[in-house]
């Protein structure tokens, strides 16, 4: 299988969690002998190429950071410039009168799966947002293959390159899958999520845990960024 | 206070609302402020923000506002001056145009940017994960939109998205049902 790749955050590549993610979804794909092309929404001057190519696939995978509970404003501004096809555009759908059959730039219906990921680790947090995705595919006309859902992912970016690394490895095993089976539905896939909610004993860890070394690795990041300010800092209180 | 955002090019609606508002005995915020300005605070005082030709970008997810710049975002453009106002504003509705099922890109960017009216800083809140809010204002979040759209999925995010800030959704409405809407301000 060859896939189409998005990488639908607004945060320019270098910066972007989700591509270090795609990075290991990639070569677990390669591990199935699948093959992935990778194109950045962050970037506007890809969006001419990934819409002239978008239908043109048999499977689409865009890959997102959760976004106040929904997709990304950058990447919605470009899923509403895709040429929709109209539903008998694809091949596989539409009526073959004899003698008419009319030149349809398109095989057929491109099997559309997301990996959704969020900064807050409980599964619970990202369901609002995998809802809309499943929503999404229909209308852009796809066949919906799924969503690959996981959070705590928020210091992939911050934190040094042995810890990055043993943060997004796991997702080499989903790439595989997703180049065999080209889509997101299996147990081994639901499970990847993790815990929907923590239970109370981990919360009241995770809670101190935010109190104590969360808080002082937030501090390092802001001093290490030139921060002057406290944190907590109120600019536009009167 | 009332914010409301209109990213629509469509000033019917804000007339509209307008028009059910002052029936209802609110007050316009920005009308007032020229006469007189002890009226700027209070749950019965609103104000309009046509932002429908705005210079509002995306959030590009610099995480600035969190960790270098606290509270600001480096975006410098039009959204500033909506967020200094969201610091006194006891509800937020946004007016937006529909896609794809959901509201529209410039819809969406007035919540993606909202991020600097929360800090860095976790704790669970019930059960919830969520971020300290930077500012003591809480602000419920109401939603009238015009066009197509899945309305029962707005209802469920918009849910969600107040929540994030510990606040409450004040409903999702279209674009038809002002009076329903302001019956909500209240
Ligand atoms: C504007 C904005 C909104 C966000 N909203 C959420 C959210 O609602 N829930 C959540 O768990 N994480 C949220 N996050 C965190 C991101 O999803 C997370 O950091 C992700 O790993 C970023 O991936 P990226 O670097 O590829 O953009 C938000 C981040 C930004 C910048």
């Amino acid at each position: 299988m060859h896939a189409l790749i998005i990488n639908g955050s607004p945060r320019v590549k270098k910066y972007s969690n989700t591509d270090k993610i795609l990075e290991k979804i990639i070569s677990g794909m390669k591990d199935s002998g699948s093959t992935g092309e990778l194109y950045e929404i962050s970037d506007r001057k890809q969006w001419e190429e990934i819409r002239e190519k978008f239908y043109h696939f048999d499977h689409i995978l865009i890959a997102l950071p959760l976004f106040v509970e929904c997709i990304p404003g950058l990447l919605l501004e470009f899923l509403e410039t895709l040429p929709v096809p109209a539903k008998d555009e694809f091949a596989g759908e539409r009526k073959v009168t004899e003698g008419s059959e009319t030149d349809s730039a398109f095989s057929k219906k491109p099997v559309l799966s997301f990996l959704l990921q969020s900064g807050f680790a409980e599964g619970c947090q990202l369901r609002c947002g995998e809802e809309y995705l499943s929503i999404l595919s229909g209308k852009l006309g796809c066949e919906y293959g799924g969503t690959l859902v996981k959070g705590n992912n928020f210091g992939i970016r911050l934190v040094e390159e042995k810890d990055r690394e043993k943060m997004v490895l796991p997702y080499q095993r989903m790439g595989q899958i997703y180049g065999e089976e080209g889509n997101f539905f299996s147990e081994e896939c639901k499970k990847f999520t993790g815990p929907e909610q923590f239970p109370g004993w981990v919360r009241v860890m995770v809670g101190l845990m935010f109190k104590t070394f969360a808080k002082k690795s937030f501090d390092k990041a802001a001093k290490e960024w030139g921060c002057t300010k406290s944190l907590k800092d109120r600019p536009y209180e009167t | 206070m009332i914010l409301i955002v209109n990213t629509t090019t469509d000033r019917t609606i804000t007339e509209n609302l307008h028009a059910a508002l002052e029936q209802n005995g609110f007050s316009d915020a920005g009308a007032d402020a020229k006469k007189e300005q002890k009226n700027k605070k209070g749950n019965n005082v609103y104000e309009i923000v046509e932002a429908g030709e705005s210079r509002i970008s995306p959030c590009i997810g610099c995480n600035y506002c969190w960790l270098k710049t606290p509270g600001i975002c480096s975006i410098r453009d039009d959204y500033e001056e909506i967020l200094k106002k969201m610091v006194h504003a006891d509800q937020l509705w946004v007016i937006s145009g529909t896609a794809l099922g959901f509201m529209d890109h410039k819809g969406k960017n007035i919540y993606d940017r909202i991020l600097p009216l929360a800090t860095m800083y976790l704790h669970f809140k019930g059960k919830q994960m969520r971020h300290y809010r930077r500012y003591k204002q809480k602000m419920d979040f109401g939603l009238i939109y015009s066009g197509e759209a899945e309305k029962a999925y707005l209802e469920r995010w918009n849910g969600r998205a107040a929540l994030n800030f510990e606040s409450r959704s004040l409903g999702v409405f279209s674009k038809e049902e002002i009076k329903e809407a302001v019956t909500c301000m209240h």
